[in-house]
């Protein structure tokens, strides 16, 4: 018992380490995917035909292919052929980001269209270009809607991101091996690595529980 | 037309969803000041007549002309400011849920006109004011009643400084207790000069104030009038049937 606490004790640090790779991981990813994703679901609810065809090809593509394919494929294939020097690091969170801004667009999407259509209506009654009336009416209530289905997304990534271990990114799960193929101290690294994943899943559902209480909207008992 | 014409004037505007035809060429025009009042059963095609004069239903065909100025639609540039000059209620309100009764009124002026927003600000209280709801300004939609949130949208719609105001069933989706104050600040708009449409069920509102009462069916104008003449001894049967039918519901004479 001691043996195991002091072989964690002492991997601590470098596991802890670890975590904010996994951390700088999952938030570049989830960016990523807040930033193409929320455009993607108005071009796929306002858009004209072709554009909603690309974009549901897009979605279909990222959220077909498992993760680890799509990681070599993009890290040892794609990004070698055009000649991209990216770290594993980088890598991992781009196909992280691509993939994360598929499912995005879907919660977004989702949002988009449970959201009453005569207030686009009476914003365009007012005089309000379409952007305008996106970017003012739409938008700012579909992503407080947004909230609690992206704080999912966000656990998913984050679980999703121990994957980059295959590319050799030095997060969480990489460093457990690490240490424990080292060590032989396989069962207690191991919990350890699953401890700090649930944490950083407490922590962040928290905190995005928290933003969810700070935006919301008065007099909607939801 | 150097004459003063009717400030808004729609001519043969025709609309077909799928196989059912909710228009048939429909014309109407109204001059500064005037009330006209659609009224007609469900389904006659009022609601859609509205939405096509201001483009949130595109017509097949036909024209609008604004203080005779032929509207294209097409231009989004011109049918925004066009919009603007043209005032739309709708019978469920269509307020943003994440904006105050302030907020509502506010944002055509900063986002549409530009506004500073001081200037925007004192316009939204003074229109909050004017329809009576000016201690209610800081609260959501969720916190206002159905007359109150009608009203924040005439406020919200006045703000803008229409030359027209298109009222589509404002009072449908009210409470009868809320109907009156509802009416009232129209009733205010009306003494005030406001040119307006309004499709209406309210037909003893109707008979006091409009100047013209157009009834329509399966997408055209029945017939139309003044009040008088429309509500008691129109010419068609079947205007004096409808009529008969709203000024009494029960079937009870009066």
């Amino acid at each position: 018992m001691t043996a195991n606490l002091l072989a964690v004790l002492d991997a601590l640090p470098y596991l802890l380490q670890g975590g904010l790779v996994t951390i700088g991981l999952v938030v570049g990813a989830m960016g990523l995917g807040l930033v193409l994703g929320v455009p993607f679901a108005v071009g796929q609810v306002y858009g004209l035909p072709w554009v909603r065809r690309v974009i549901g090809f897009y979605v279909w593509f990222f959220r077909g292919v498992p993760l680890l394919v799509l990681l070599f494929l993009f890290y040892f294939g794609l990004f070698s052929l055009m000649n991209i020097n990216l770290s594993a690091f980088a890598a991992a969170l781009i196909v992280l980001g691509l993939i994360s801004a598929a499912y995005q667009s879907q919660i977004f999407r989702g949002a988009i269209l449970s959201l009453p259509e005569g207030q686009f209506k009476a914003a365009k009654a007012l005089g309000m270009s379409d952007t305008r009336a996106i970017l003012f009416v739409v938008l700012p209530q579909a992503l407080r809607l947004s909230l609690p289905g992206w704080s999912n997304e966000y656990s998913i990534v984050l679980k999703d991101s121990a994957v980059a271990y295959a590319l050799g990114v030095a997060e969480v799960m990489a460093r457990s091996h690490f240490v424990a193929s080292r060590t032989y101290y396989h069962m207690p690294l191991y919990f350890t690595a699953g401890l700090i994943f649930l944490c950083l899943t407490y922590f962040g559902t928290r905190g995005l529980r928290m933003l969810e209480e700070k935006v919301k909207i008065h007099g909607y008992s939801r | 037309m150097a004459e003063k014409g009717p400030v808004l004037r729609a001519e043969g505007l025709s609309k077909q969803y799928g196989a059912r035809q909710v228009l048939r060429g429909v014309s109407l025009s109204v001059n500064e000041g005037d009330l006209k009042v659609l009224i007609g059963p469900s389904g006659a095609g009022k609601s859609t007549l509205l939405q096509c004069i201001n483009f949130l239903v595109l017509p097949d065909k036909g024209q609008v002309f604004l203080d005779g100025r032929e509207i294209l639609h097409t231009r989004r540039k011109e049918l925004c400011a066009y919009r603007q000059k043209v005032g739309m209620i709708f019978q469920d309100f269509n307020l943003f849920d994440h904006l105050t009764a302030l907020g509502n009124v506010e944002i055509g002026l900063t986002r549409v006109r530009s506004m500073k927003k001081g200037a925007a600000r004192e316009r939204a209280v003074m229109e909050l004011e004017r329809v009576g709801l000016g201690e209610h300004a800081g609260k959501y939609p969720a916190q206002l009643s159905g007359g109150q949130k009608q009203r924040v949208s005439i406020a919200r719609a006045l703000a803008m400084d229409p030359k027209v105001m298109l009222l589509d069933e404002p009072t449908s989706a009210l409470d009868p207790e809320l109907i009156t104050e509802v009416l009232s600040v129209i009733r205010n708009l009306v003494s005030e000069g406001m040119t307006m449409i309004i499709a209406t069920h309210q037909i003893g509102f109707a008979g006091d104030l409009a100047n013209e009462i157009i009834f329509m069916e399966d997408g055209a104008i029945v017939e139309q009038g003044p009040p008088a003449k429309i509500l008691t001894r129109a010419d068609c049967e079947r205007t004096r049937e409808f009529c008969s039918k709203i000024t009494s519901p029960y079937g009870e004479s009066r």
